[in-house]
């Protein structure tokens, strides 16, 4: 019975702590952003199979972890508040040649971070975007200006 | 043949910026978000501080000491334990604690099986059950200037334990706490 409740603290603490480290998974993710994912997942670890290395107790957790995940994405599915609380909402950071830095600052992205995501666009400045979107996954998403085209 | 799949009209529902980009972004949740992250942080700096000084165990907070009146027992011990984390719990004998050639020390029950006692440096002579605890004989020969038990908490929660030395009549009881 400890083994499902340590999984469900742990599996609910890191979803709180992912959400709100930030939002810079994926493409966005410098290096060192990695160090932050193994290390509080090896943490996290620790405590959640504590003295107990059994194989029953592996399998309980994983069913446990994989239990939690479908229940938060059905809660997520249903309910739109729920949906926003877990993923957050876009947010626009760039729009027609304006940097919206309250976002930016917020996030804790740089417009280098923009950048990099329009250069990936095959565009080579900001004005040849006419949107940036940091989307709910954490990836940048860039609209080409239509006299870009 | 299977049957199609059911399909419903795509309705334009999502909220537009500037009336073209349908983003559905919603600023005011996420600045009220920015304000829970702000105070989650300021909850992570308390925790730190704190653990720095020992509220959760290991830190100068957490370093307790006790002595009975005439100061036959002086102990040192962790106030704030973790739950299947080595600690130390140290008693300091004066000589008076030598009573017909030997030292005799009772500990409370809670120091066996709640707080997980491993192992006691130097290892007694003779132990005994008695009542609600356990009774250790020392000969007078080597009396050790302290007497540690190595203590492993096997549950988590608030702990009493009682050392005595029954010759004397002289007890400490204390309390630790022991995280999870």
């Amino acid at each position: 019975m400890a083994a499902v409740f340590r999984a469900l603290f742990g599996y609910c603490f890191l979803v709180l702590m992912v959400r709100v480290v930030g939002r810079r998974p994926g493409k966005q993710m410098a290096p060192f952003d990695f160090v932050l994912i193994f290390f509080i997942g090896g943490l996290t670890l620790t405590a959640m199979v504590a003295d107990d290395r059994s194989l029953t107790n592996a399998i309980v957790q994983i069913v446990t972890i994989a239990t939690g995940h479908f229940i938060l994405t059905l809660l997520r599915r249903k309910s739109k508040k729920f949906a926003l609380f877990l993923d957050g909402t876009p947010l626009v950071l760039l729009s027609k040649s304006k940097w919206y830095s309250e976002t930016l600052g917020n996030m804790n992205f740089s417009t280098d971070d923009v950048m990099a995501a329009i250069r990936g666009k095959g565009l080579v400045n900001p004005e040849g975007a006419s949107w940036a979107v940091l989307e709910r996954s954490g990836s940048i998403n860039v609209i080409e200006a239509d006299d870009s085209k | 043949m299977s049957s199609p799949a059911r399909t419903r009209p795509v309705e334009d529902t999502i909220p537009k910026i500037e009336n073209e980009l349908a983003i559905g972004e919603d600023l005011e949740f996420q600045r009220r978000w920015w304000r829970f992250e702000h105070v989650v942080w300021i909850c992570f700096t308390i925790i730190l501080a704190l653990d720095i000084a020992g509220v959760f165990g290991r830190g100068p907070l957490s370093k307790a000491h006790a002595k009975t009146s005439d100061g036959a027992i002086h102990m040192t011990y962790e106030r704030f334990a973790r739950f299947q984390t080595p600690s130390l719990i140290s008693l300091h004998l004066s000589p008076a604690a030598v009573r017909n050639g030997h030292i005799q020390l009772w500990v409370s029950q809670s120091i066996i099986k709640p707080l997980g006692n491993q192992r006691i440096i130097p290892q007694p002579a003779t132990s005994e059950l008695a009542q609600d605890g356990v009774l250790y004989t020392w000969p007078s020969g080597v009396r050790p200037d302290s007497v540690d038990f190595a203590i492993e908490p096997s549950t988590a929660g608030v702990e009493h334990f009682t050392v005595r030395l029954p010759e004397l009549g002289d007890q400490l009881t204390e309390r630790v706490i022991v995280y999870p």
